[in-house]
């Protein structure tokens, strides 16, 4: 899956993980760290993509599903899940994702416009899409992801 | 521009703020002196001003350098005493300072503020050595006070941008542009309209909060002796570790136990050393108030002084930070609304000046503010007849309200006392923001007052944010922490009991509480947690499947269908309800575990499935995601490395829909019920019972007992022919009922129980067994039967004989020594030719036995009374010899409040002091009892108190 060739500055490497059964890759400069830490914490009242939080180093991190907030359903915890620790502004957010793929090396040239929808998931969440020989993968935005939707913003307070 | 070097820059710039700062004080001061010149304050501050000159001059600063160097001649001719400083001139100077430290804390921006009237009217007065006629107030106000409303923010940006080096200004951020252009904005205006901007000068405030959060963020000042110590712990740290690492490859488990012990000394150490490096005297805040009550009690025409008491208190930055808006708010409304004009004082007959002081000062490991007038106070019964008017409480609430209670009512929130809004507080924040902002800082406020004479409001805040005490609590299988500044007591309703104490007013479930009703919150619901029990035989969180079983008895015992789940002793069981029927209730798991909290007014019990220990635990904030949800302060770790959330008390009573003043119908439910349970449990006695022996049962008052510890027998010291334990620091000293009174000796176990009492100024412990149980009893006392040393009677409790306790005859006969120099124990001097006597009413014999006991056990002469007619019987026969009375207040044909009545209002009694005793003080009852005369109010059977009491006033009557 490297490619060999071009080992020039505007290469970017992805990790590459599966929600479900769709293939997403993230920027890795965009990761701080891939855990299996699945000790977490419920929230009441939080919203439904989030299963809870998780001490990290004494830090507290939201955990997110991302097959959940993605729109395909609810992620099943099992020996292969991971979390993937995100850097956002002023805290650290973790994405639990079905499995963990390969790291790949990938020529943003290549990289295309994301489709409205792919593997079931909205396009909206996508930078891009890249090919490889045999594989689609999916570039999440991650800013897109940890969006707060603002439907949830009332819950709290409805009773 | 030549700036260079950021550091110095930076330097310059806090140097030169700490000048700025003393400069506002020094300059009230030397106002104030008037003629009377202090050479030495003028100098320190014309050098300050010299060294802002300097500085600036050398940075290139010619702005802050001109408006600088013009003040400096202005504090030169007062310096050489050729310029005698007046409020003019103060004023003019102090502008100048406000301009200087606005153009400093935006020093990339100085050089194009118009400073041309300030200089002017200094140039005015150095020139002339007089001042101007009259500019300074608009003045002021253009320096202090970014009035949003003006500003237009079209072209001086671009204007200044392009002849700006700002590039290597480090600490250029976005609000310079915008603070740049008010101050320029305002500048225009306080030329062209001087008039309109002083209509606002009240409002301050609002640039405030960003100008010094900007300037807070840079650093903090550390005594190098602190680092220095920092530094050390650090190596220490690094020591430990060191070792930590060494013993965990060699599995040296005794090592491992010191290394263990040096780390927590050392991590201890470490933190409270950081801690010191973020304490900041509370000086910082105070010092600016001078300048606010000068200001604006000029501006209202006040005459007043400000008392500042307690500059060195020392609290955390962030709360120093946070407690400067509700200080000054507090601070400006004693200045409005509580200090009356000089003409309104005069015909009070008061000192034409006011006094505002203003005290801080550490009590019970909290720092404490005080904001206290002499003006002319609040007036409970105005508040609540206007808190009844706008509908926060309804008139029946309101009458059953402390005085205290009505004061501070000003807190809820949509109060808002002010006739009239007037520019200086009433800007639409009431005191309720300021008690929310408190609330935020974990801290509480409270208000006393006195029509006409003043009021005192205190804070306290706790030292510092980041640790802080809280309750572990644990449902639906989580842990969750509760602060304890939120938490009254922990309350657990055995599962026999539930049914009778806890019931549906309305539709809210409350549980009756020494007399009172109180909310209930179920935590499982109001979080949608799916409901859980726990299981003590178990130790296991299980599912509560009530829904099987709830509709069968939801009707008659609304609550019983949340706890009435069986113990699952086993599979079998759980088929075949019928049969559990009975287990059913009295199984631990169903009991109710309650955390009473309290928030401010607010006052409820949470139901949670599982009390667990109290913890410090530090604060960590929760992520964006979760800011959403309102239940929770924040999450902390535990000592598993597993994370609990904490309770946002407040917003959980919201959540579930409580307000406690909502005059709602339930309030007034509430009001009525609390009422109704108060009557019937006013004649019972609260006991605590416990066992010494499996076969006997002993009570003792609740109100006696301090705390009840479990502890182990290995725990028990013999030591000198006594026996103690280790207690909170020190030795208690134990003793058991079998020492002194015949009864079985103490049940030879392992788990003990020590039921803690104060007597005489000492912590004593009663060595019990379980189980204990607090019930409250009729006064249906046997005083004869089982009476012996050590016990004062006996009563039949649930089918069984309880002996109860006198505790103090207990301590007595086996400590004599004890008690022979306390004030509550001595004896009257029997050599005095006149031995006061006592009138003792109350119609319960035991009772009055046990009162009459204390009395002559003391010396005095004691005559009785069984009812209040009776008394008044007695009064008439022995005017002479009665030094005071001692009543009951619930009586058969005259109750305590109508002899009272009668006493001080028969003008040959009047004289006469008298102590009531109750079971139960509720407030209700003591504000009624002062309103008909009675000097004091004490506790049933709390002989240390009511004899104490009875000695003072023996000891005044004989004087």
């Amino acid at each position: 899956m490297v490619e060999p060739k071009k080992l020039t500055k505007s290469i970017i490497e992805l990790i590459t993980f599966y929600v479900g059964d769709a293939l997403c890759g993230l920027d890795i400069l965009k990761v701080q760290e891939i855990n299996k830490l699945m000790e977490m914490t419920k929230v009441p009242q939080s919203p439904d993509y989030m299963i809870g939080i998780l001490n990290l180093r004494g830090q507290i991190v939201t955990i997110i599903d991302l097959g959940q907030k993605l729109g395909l359903g609810n992620a099943e915890v099992s020996n292969e899940s991971r979390n993937i620790i995100v850097n956002a502004p002023g805290e650290h957010i973790g994405l639990l994702v079905t499995r963990i793929s390969d790291v790949i090396m990938a020529d943003p040239d290549r990289i295309e416009p994301a489709p409205a929808n792919m593997s079931g998931i909205q396009g909206g969440f996508f930078i891009g899409v890249y090919k490889t020989e045999n594989k689609l993968i999916g570039i999440l935005d991650v800013k897109e992801v940890l969006r707060i939707e603002s439907e949830n913003l009332n819950r709290g307070m409805e009773r | 521009m030549s700036i260079e070097d950021d550091e110095i820059l930076q330097g310059f710039i806090e140097e030169s703020l700490e000048h700025l700062a003393d400069i506002e004080n020094d300059l009230l001061t030397i106002e104030e002196g008037g003629a009377d010149i202090d050479v030495e304050l003028v100098n320190k501050v014309f050098r300050a001003a010299h060294s802002i000159k300097g500085g600036a001059g050398f940075m290139g600063l010619s702005a802050i350098q001109d408006l600088a160097h013009a003040a400096e001649n202005v504090l030169g001719l007062i310096r050489s005493s050729k310029l005698i400083p007046n409020p003019d001139i103060v004023n003019v100077l102090l502008l100048a300072a406000d301009q200087l430290q606005h153009m400093i804390e935006d020093v990339g921006n100085s050089n194009n503020v118009d400073i041309s009237s300030h200089t002017t009217a200094l140039n005015t007065i150095y020139e002339g050595g007089e001042a101007p006629v009259a500019k300074p107030k608009p003045e002021r106000a253009s320096a202090a006070n970014p009035a949003p409303i003006t500003v237009t923010p079209k072209e001086e940006p671009e204007l200044i941008e392009p002849e700006e080096g700002r590039a290597d200004n480090s600490f250029e951020e976005v609000t310079d542009e915008s603070e740049e252009e008010l101050i320029e904005e305002q500048e225009n205006h306080t030329d062209q309209f001087s008039a309109t901007i002083q209509e606002s000068a009240g409002s301050t405030k609002t640039l405030k909060p960003a100008v010094t959060l900007q300037k807070t963020d840079t650093s903090i000042r550390v005594t190098v002796s602190l680092l220095d110590q920092l530094m050390n712990l650090a190596g220490e740290l690094v020591l430990s570790r060191n070792q930590l690492l060494q013993t965990i490859t060699s599995g040296d488990v005794r090592s491992a136990e010191a290394v263990g012990q040096r780390i927590d000394l050392v991590t201890s150490e470490l933190q409270e050393a950081i801690m010191l490096t973020r304490m900041q005297p509370i000086g910082n805040v105070f010092s600016k108030f001078p300048r606010v009550v000068r200001d604006l009690s000029k501006k209202l025409g006040k005459q007043m002084d400000l008392t500042i008491v307690g500059k060195d208190v020392e609290l955390d930055k962030t709360i120093i930070e946070s407690i400067n808006d509700p200080l000054t708010h507090l601070v400006r409304n004693s200045v409005d609304h509580g200090i009356e004009s000089p003409e309104e004082r005069l015909k009070k007959g008061k000192d034409a000046r006011g006094l505002i002081v203003l005290k801080a000062y550490h009590a019970a490991g909290q720092v404490v503010i005080e904001i206290s007038d002499d003006g002319k106070g609040l007036d409970g019964n105005m508040l609540a007849e206007a808190a009844v008017k706008k509908g926060l409480i309804t008139s029946d609430q309101a009458k059953v309200m402390s005085e205290k209670e009505r004061i501070n009512l000003i807190l809820l929130p949509g109060f808002s006392t002010a006739k009239k809004v007037t520019d200086v507080s009433g800007r639409g924040v009431g005191m309720d923001v300021v008690k929310t902002n408190l609330d935020q800082l974990g801290g509480s406020i409270e208000i006393e007052s006195e029509v006409g004479k003043g009021s005192t409001i205190s804070i306290k805040l706790p030292l510092t944010l980041a640790i802080i005490p809280c309750q572990i609590v644990m449902t639906g299988g989580e842990r969750y922490a509760i602060p304890q500044v939120n938490l009254e007591e922990l309350l657990r309703i055995p599962a026999a009991k539930v049914k009778e104490r806890v019931e549906k007013v309305g539709d809210a479930e409350v549980v009756r509480l020494r007399g009172n009703l109180l909310p209930l919150i179920r935590m499982a619901e109001v979080f949608d947690i799916d409901p859980t029990y726990y299981d003590l035989l178990q130790d296991e969180t299980r599912g509560d499947r009530r829904l099987n079983i709830a509709d069968r008895r939801s009707k008659s015992t609304p609550l019983f269908k949340e706890e009435g789940e069986p113990p699952p002793p086993s599979r079998e069981d759980e088929f075949s309800k019928q049969r559990i029927a009975n287990e059913r209730r009295q199984s631990p798991a169903s009991a109710l575990n309650i955390v009473v909290v309290s928030t401010g007014a607010m006052k409820y019990g949470l139901i949670v499935d599982r009390l667990h220990d109290s913890e410090e635990i530090v604060i960590k904030p929760l992520g964006r995601h979760l800011q959403q949800c309102q239940g929770y302060a924040g999450a902390t770790i535990m000592g598993d490395g597993r994370i609990a959330l904490i309770l946002d008390v407040s917003n959980i009573a919201r959540m579930a829909g409580l307000t406690s003043l909502d005059g709602s119908e339930r309030g007034k439910e509430l009001a009525e019920a609390a009422k109704e349970s108060i009557t019937q449990t006013r004649d019972k006695q609260s006991l605590l019972t416990f066992s010494s022996s499996p076969k006997e049962q002993f009570g003792v008052p609740l109100n006696q007992v301090e705390r009840v510890e479990k502890i182990h027998r290995d725990n028990i010291e013999d030591i000198g022919g006594r026996r103690v334990m280790q207690y909170r620091g020190g030795s208690l000293p134990l003793i058991s009922i079998d020492e002194v009174a015949s009864v079985m000796p103490l049940a030879d176990r392992n788990d003990l129980l020590v039921i803690v009492f104060h007597l005489a100024g000492k912590d004593v412990g009663l060595l019990a067994t379980g189980p204990i149980d607090a019930i409250e009893i009729s006064a249906d006392i046997d005083d004869v039967t089982l009476k012996q040393p050590g016990i004062m009677g006996s009563a039949i409790l649930s089918g069984k004989t309880t002996m109860l306790v006198n505790i103090f005859e207990l301590m007595k006969i086996s400590n004599p020594q004890w008690f022979e120099d306390h004030a509550a124990y001595a004896e009257i001097d029997s050599s005095n030719e006149k031995i006061p006597t006592i009138l003792v009413v109350e119609d319960s014999n035991f009772f009055r036995n046990q009162v009459k006991g204390y009395m002559t056990e003391a010396g005095f002469n004691v005559l009785e009374g069984e009812d209040g007619k009776v008394a008044l019987r007695v009064l008439e026969e022995h005017l002479e010899e009665i030094t005071m009375v001692v009543t009951d207040i619930e009586m058969p044909n005259m109750n305590g409040f109508e002899l009272t009545a009668n006493i001080k209002g028969d003008n040959r009694f009047k004289h006469l002091p008298v102590i009531a005793l109750t079971t139960l003080a509720a407030d209700e009852d003591v504000a009624r009892g002062k309103a008909v005369g009675v000097d004091e109010y004490h506790i049933k059977l709390d002989k240390e108190r009511l004899m104490e009491c009875v000695h003072r006033y023996a000891k005044s009557a004989m004087a």
